[in-house]
């Protein structure tokens, strides 16, 4: 234990004596360098210290720390002082006094560095709300990457699933709604760059994109901050209205080459499959005859039985052929190290994950190297460089004809694949739904991605504090679509048809940053920045599309008989921005820092091209204060206001009214006046203010950090739905303002006692959202089928008819609905006009919204001896999910299977249901007619994420095999989750939309994985 | 340093499409290519539901498949409904196009004369009548938009003026266009015989036979063979027809009609009911194009290109006049010309005995004839008998506004048909 407990300490080394007394004179922060072990803890020394840090290493000593400290230091007139986390090296004949201010300056030197824009600071510098991540006690998270990595971890920061599909997109939201348009996803920074591109997708694929994020190997990561209040996030100006997740990758350390490397493999399969249960052939007839003869009485028509074709095959479960229990596996390995001139980080992984339909997989493989090298004492340079490849088999999902698991839910109890002599039974003639076996086997779909990021860097110093840095980075990408359908495949036109797409991605980005730091006399620490970025993207799009092809062995469109389309596409934006920042420090009590930052995109008009952003953030360390006499408690709070823009999600020549080309007839050329513009575009902005306080008792070991905030969103980015009679049916304009309120907590953890230790985190994140205004609208406006935006109501509010029970009786019927054949049995909806009749645009209500009330996780890990035991739970609560996906629930309307609770739950006679209706042929009252309440629920969940159990080998034992460290573990991924939601999975949304999310359209619900692995390190 | 920094990257915040030009760069070069732009654009707007609705309400098609309603009733009622983008991608459509078409017309009123300017001009106001044709059929009462602009503020017109407007479209177009030369372009003729299809539904029965009769007498048209109209073959009956080429037009009729048993794939969507299956008899020449089987599903058949290709649209062909000259000159006058087309097309002359009959066999044999292009609903409904035939409520004899119009347009009021009345 003495051992592990080593790693944690922070070592400082602070020497008086006279040889070193030029040492002194260089400033502290300069003097230490902030470097990471291989455990991944933070560690600083004097680099005159640096031997005797090396010896304090546990892998060289079983002595006591305070035995280890006393031999270092014997013969150099030095004593070690241990306090909290810091070991203070001073001269023996230091009085008290002197120690204590000692090592109040040490305490603020060590302190965490956080990367912010542009630059680094010093956790005590900063007084804005930044949520940091540090990928320590990740070595669990073997199967998973991108942005999911931070679910549940950061207080405020809400990822949700698309679908359990693999590399299925997530929906960020930072602090609640950040905009309207679709574009309201974070700002991810790698490094420097900024990414703007976070699909793989060339665009011949119609299923769910794939989400470049997890290519990022999450090994390389060393840590993640979220910049989540404006005055953190406005020095990325127009960018930063979604909040800014910045990824730095891990550098190399001072000492020998160290080798990490690690390996897993693991299992997944769909769980509460029950849950899906659909109806037998017993019961599928008896619902479909009794809806029938329900139809045959109250019309006096007589529309025949349905009889059952093969009463003696039995039931094929179409679920169970297409879903299969997963193996995946995945490798990476590392060498880093470095001397006092050069440091290097270089890596590479592989991952092989299957999907849990058959057939579906994707492989990733990817290197890094991350170099510096300090040429002269005024001159250093460095690169960033990380290339990916990623082949990702396509599987129908997402919303198309064939999406595997909502199909799989639609075939009859009777239905099944083949006939009796191998071909396929198919749609129409069979079938009432796709063959997904024919869909499966007569498709060949990939993706195929080549990435490349790389930044270099070169930093001169002019004069003591003076520096320059110059990068220049960029991101290009290469992708392929290949879908090939058969010509057996329900989409191969009978011939065979492929579309070919390919994509080229380019984004450059150069940053010039001059930074200027000084210490004056009385205690006053400036630091300031002043930048230029530039950042271009690119991209170029060829699709073509061919069919006729001689069989299936002929595989590109050189060998179509016909092109049915063929485009290309070519784009590009830019953005230049001016960035400044200045941060003072006074005694380490009063913290001020400004920053401003004026972008100019060529989204918008000459005129309104240009924002302005600035920000203010002031911190008080309280505990600083000479009055402040709570001994280990510290307390800092924290103020900010500040101003961010969005210009994502909005076409990159949306301003302009274009007349288009391609509008041909018969070969001739023609155009058409198709987009209409807006010359009146100009930056959405958001206003924000944050008040927080950072709290922590016994030297650290208790931490609470709460934080209010208030964000105004005004001349909000919207492709607003407008009379079609003015020839467009949107148009992209500023429409209006909202505000999100929020309030987060983390508590934070970090105690041992003996061999036993316990980090654990808790944070929770209310967000209340509301629309303040509307533009030339006070009323009611609808975001497609399910949402509408109105002053005073939050955005993503589902906007809908209300089922208020099932009439029991045909003397409740209202005439009018009666006349329209609704019976007792049938669903009441709320005639909220009260004409007696429903119809959408009188009886639409707002019903809730799929806005959590708040959302959270709940973390910790164990250490005891060599194991380690760690969870993590993640919960949301209040929001409402609609299933657009009413296969199962139709009860007769149509010739679709029932899912079983629901055909037993039906209305059969007075009193037998209140909730779920009759059966009925024909008639859409009860299932489609409406987009109504009763497929909307409440999605409120609490799921166990993770559960990670690992061993660590003695140290003694595995450095008999050469080794520093070796690691095993286990883990279990989404072990359990608590929810009402009627379906599997509460977090599936079939759009990334603000003001159209939660829809579950029965795409893939998220798997459960468990998995195992090793890690060691040498 | 930051000020050269800002120069060299400020000129690149100026971006321009590749696809397309900024509208204040169109020229007098650019008349022609607008024009031809207007066809694509007209041709595709309405889509599969605008084209085909007449057929898809008429109670001559059912729902196929696991949605399966196989009743005509059933299927129109769960169809028509505010919501339903049976409705709403139409009325889009519409709208979308004619604004294409009057920021043309505008453009090109503003030329000096050239030598096409009229067919232009010409083309514009067929097309806006083509579009106003289908607009009050289905909605009656519409604002009159004739400017690209404000669209939006119009208020509604009384149905009488909306068909006022639909026939002054027409007349212009007829002194403006050329005559015919190519089924696929619009014509002198093209626009006499929409004239003559407005006229009968306005009731002004004389002037649409005269139209109509001019055709019929026109020699660069007489009647064809199915087989010839419906399967790509040159003939002299089309007047015309959008080309809705594979890699141009976006209107696919054949995959809502047929499955994908065969080389004719689709999505089977709709298909013919039993009645309209057993309606033909063995010697009608039309049976075999106009419906089929594959395998035991029926299917219509005049769009066969499948998945893999596109149908021409049909707008208007010379056996449409017979049946409107015969409808308007009434029994006496016009039996004639509906026994010469019912004998061209392999069937017996018909003798009704009263004006009544005489309209049944009339409605009976436009069913027959243009089965499957547009005309059933309208036809049923202008005759005043669409609910006893489809046995439904009198609010589907018009289509409801979209609801998401009413809630975006203060200026537009639902039919009263389709408002929700207060108690």
């Amino acid at each position: 234990m003495r051992k592990f407990t080593l790693c944690l300490w922070l070592i400082i080394g602070f020497l008086a004596t006279t040889k070193l007394a030029a040492q002194e004179k260089i400033r502290l922060s300069e003097a230490f360098d902030l470097i990471e072990d291989q455990s991944g803890y933070t560690v600083a020394y004097n680099e005159n210290l640096l031997n005797v840090n090396k010896r304090v290493k546990p892998s060289t000593s079983d002595l006591s720390l305070e035995e280890n400290l006393r031999n270092l230091l014997r013969g150099t007139g030095m004593q070690a002082q241990i306090s909290g986390k810091i070991i203070l090296i001073v001269p023996k004949k230091s009085g008290e006094e002197e120690i204590e201010q000692e090592l109040s300056k040490a305490y603020n030197v060590l302190d965490e560095a956080i990367v912010v824009g542009y630059g680094k600071m010093q956790r005590k510098d900063i007084s804005s709300a930044i949520g940091v991540y540090n990928m320590e006690g990740l070595e669990g998270r073997a199967f998973s990457g991108g942005e999911a990595l931070l679910q549940g971890r950061i207080a405020g920061v809400n990822i949700q699933a698309s679908s359990g599909s693999l590399s299925s997109r997530n929906r960020v939201s930072i602090r609640g709604i950040g905009s309207l348009t679709a574009g309201n996803e974070p700002l991810y920074v790698i490094d420097g760059i900024p990414l703007s591109n976070t699909i793989s997708d060339a665009g011949g694929w119609d299923g769910e994109q794939i989400n470049a994020l997890t290519d990022i190997n999450p090994d390389d990561i060393e840590s993640i901050q979220v910049l989540k209040d404006a005055a953190a996030a406005a020095i990325y100006g127009s960018r930063a209205t979604n909040g800014v997740i910045v990824i730095t990758t891990k550098q190399g350390k001072k000492g020998a080459p160290k080798v990490t490397a690690e390996a897993g493999t693991s299992l997944s399969y769909i769980p509460n499959l029950n849950k899906l249960k659909i109806a037998d052939a017993d019961l599928y007839l008896q619902v479909q005859n009794e809806a029938i003869d329900n139809y045959n009485r109250q019309t006096g028509g007589n529309v025949a039985h349905i009889i059952n074709p093969y009463p003696d095959r039995e039931q094929f479960s179409w679920v169970d052929l297409v879903l299969r229990t997963a193996v995946s596996w995945k490798g990476s390995a590392s060498i880093s190290g470095g001397s006092d001139k050069n440091k290097y980080y270089i890596s590479a992984n592989a991952k092989h994950n299957q999907g849990v339909i058959i057939g579906s997989k994707a492989e990733k493989y990817g290197i890094r190297a991350n170099f510096e090298t300090k040429i002269k004492n005024w001159l250093s340079s460095g690169i960033n460089f990380n290339a990916n490849y990623s082949y990702t088999h396509h599987v129908p999902n997402g919303n198309m004809g064939t999406s595997m698991l909502t199909h799989a839910l639609e075939h009859r109890p009777w239905d099944t694949p083949y006939k009796e002599d191998g071909s396929y039974n198919v749609k129409d003639i069979d079938l009432l739904h796709y063959n997904l076996m024919q869909a499966l086997n007569e498709q060949k779909a990939y993706n195929k991605n080549y990435r490349a990021t790389g930044r270099g860097f070169i930093q001169i110093r002019f004069m003591d504090g003076l520096t320059l840095k110059s990068s220049a980075g960029g991101d290009f990408m290469y992708a392929e679509d290949y879908v090939y359908y058969g010509s057996k495949h329900m989409y191969g036109n009978s011939v065979g048809k492929l579309t070919d797409a390919r994509k080229v991605y380019t984004s450059i980005v150069v940053d010039n940053l001059l930074n200027y730091k000084k210490e004056f006399a009385n205690g006053l620490h400036l630091d300031a920045m002043l930048g230029h970025s530039f950042q271009q993207d690119a991209s170029s799009v060829a699709t073509q599309v061919g069919q006729g092809f001689p069989s299936d062995d002929f595989v590109v469109n050189s060998v179509a008989a016909e092109y049915i389309n063929m485009k290309t596409s070519i784009s590009k934006w830019s953005i230049q921005s001016f960035m400044s920042r200045i941060n003072l420090n006074y005694r380490n009590r009063y913290l001020v820092t400004a920053s401003a930052r004026t972008d100019g995109s060529s989204k918008f008009t000459a005129r309104n091209r240009y924002g302005f952003f600035p920000s203010i953030s002031l911190g008080w360390n309280v505990s600083n204060e000479t009055f402040w006499n709570n001994s280990g408690v510290n307390m800092k709070i924290r103020a900010s206001a500040g101003m961010t823009g969005n210009q994502g999600g909005i076409g990159a020549y949306a301003w302009q009214p274009l007349a288009n080309g391609g509008y041909n007839y018969i070969g001739e050329n023609g155009i058409g006046l198709t987009t209409q513009g807006n010359e009146d575009l100009r930056w959405e902005k958001a206003s924000q203010y944050n008040l927080g306080v950072d709290l922590s008792f016994y030297d650290g070991k208790l931490t609470a950090t709460t934080d209010i905030y208030r964000k105004d969103t005004k001349d909000l980015l919207y492709n607003k739905p407008i009379s079609a009679t003015s020839g467009f049916t949107n148009q992209i304009c500023n429409i209006g303002a909202m505000r999100n309120d929020g309030l987060e907590i983390t508590l934070g953890s970090n105690l041992s006692t003996g061999d036993f230790r316990w980090q654990g985190n808790f944070n929770i994140s209310f967000v209340k959202n509301q629309l303040t205004e509307l533009i030339d609208d006070d009323g009611i406006l609808a975001s497609g089928s399910y949402h509408a935006l109105k002053v005073g109501e939050e955005v993503g509010s589902f906007y809908m008819i209300k089922m208020i029970g099932i009439y029991q009786s045909d003397e409740e019927v209202p005439a009018k609905q009666y006349a329209q054949g609704v019976r007792a049995g049938d669903v009441i909806y709320e005639d909220v006009n009260k004409d007696g009749d429903i119809d959408t645009v009188n009886d639409s209500q707002f019903v809730g919204s799929a806005n959590p009330i708040f959302t959270g996780g709940l973390s910790s890990m164990f250490t005891w001896k060599g194991f380690d035991l760690s969870f993590l739970l993640s919960f949301s609560y209040g929001n409402k999910l609609y299933q657009t996906w009413t296969g199962g629930l139709r009860l007769g309307n149509g010739l679709w299977p029932s899912q079983e609770s629901e055909a037993l739950a039906r209305w059969t006679g007075p009193g037998t249901s209140y909730s779920v209706p009759r059966a009925i042929y024909g008639i859409t009252w009860n299932s489609t007619k409406f987009i109504n309440t009763r497929y909307l629920h409440d999605a409120s969940y609490l799921r166990c994420r993770n559960v990670s159990l690992g061993y660590s080998l003695p140290k003694h034992i595995v450095k008999r095999i050469g080794m520093e460290s070796l690691r095993v573990f286990v883990q279990a991924d989404n072990l359990f989750l608590i929810s009402p939601y009627r379906f599997i999975d509460p977090e599936v949304n079939s759009t990334l939309d603000a003001t159209k999310m939660g829809l579950d359209n029965m795409w893939l619900p998220q798997s459960r994985t468990f998995s195992t692995g090793v890690k060691i390190k040498f | 340093m930051l000020v050269m920094l800002s120069a060299s990257c400020g000129k690149h915040l100026n971006q321009y499409p590749s696809d397309g030009i900024p509208a204040e760069k169109i020229t007098q070069d650019h008349a022609q290519m607008l024009t031809t732009g207007m066809y694509n654009i007209v041709q595709y707007k309405p889509t599969f539901n605008g084209w085909a609705l007449f057929d898809l309400i008429g109670g001559d098609l059912i729902r196929t498949g696991a949605t399966n309603v196989n009743t005509p009733k059933l299927m129109v009622e769960g169809a028509i409904d505010p919501n339903k983008s049976i409705v709403t991608s139409p009325w889009n459509g519409y709208f979308a196009g004619l604004y294409q078409i009057n920021i043309t017309l505008e453009y090109i009123e503003k030329l000096p004369d050239i030598s096409e300017k009229n067919t232009m001009l010409g083309t514009c106001h067929f097309f806006r009548g083509l579009y106003y044709y289908h607009l009050v059929t289905r909605w009656r009462n519409l604002p009159i938009i004739r400017s690209s602009k404000g669209g939006e503020l119009e208020t509604q017109r009384s149905e009488a003026e909306v068909w006022e407007f639909v026939a002054e479209e027409f007349n212009k177009a007829i002194t403006l266009l050329p005559e015919f030369t190519d089924k696929n372009y619009v014509s002198q003729e093209a626009a006499k015989g929409l004239l003559a299809r407005t006229y009968l539904a306005m009731g002004r029965k004389e002037e649409a036979a005269a139209l109509a009769e001019s055709l019929i007498l026109d020699s660069k048209f007489s009647l064809c063979e199915f087989s010839d109209i419906f399967r790509g073959s040159h003939n002299t009956e089309e007047i015309f027809t959008f080309a809705n080429l594979l890699q141009e037009g976006r209107v696919n009729f054949s995959s809502y009609y047929y499955t994908k048993e065969s080389g004719v794939g689709g999505g089977y969507n709709f298909c013919p009911s039993a009645e309209v299956m057993n309606m033909y008899q063995e010697y009608d020449k039309r049976k075999d194009i106009s419906i089929g089987y594959q395998g035991s599903n029926p299917v219509l058949n005049k769009y066969c290109s499948g998945d893999a290709g596109r149908d021409p649209i049909h707008i208007v062909r010379l056996a449409e006049m017979y049946l409107i000259s015969a409808e308007c000159k009434g029994l006496q006058n016009g039996i004639d010309r509906l026994n010469e087309l019912r004998l061209f097309r392999g069937l017996d002359r018909l003798n009704p005995s009263n004006e009544e009959e005489f309209i049944d066999a009339i409605l009976n044999e436009r069913r027959l004839e243009l089965l499957g292009e547009g005309f059933r609903w309208f036809d049923l409904v202008r005759c005043g008998k669409y609910e006893s035939t489809v046995g439904v409520e009198e609010k589907y004899t018009i289509l409801p506004i979209p609801a998401r119009e009413l809630s975006l347009n203060n200026n537009l009021r639902q039919h009263p048909l389709w408002q929700a009345k207060m108690p």
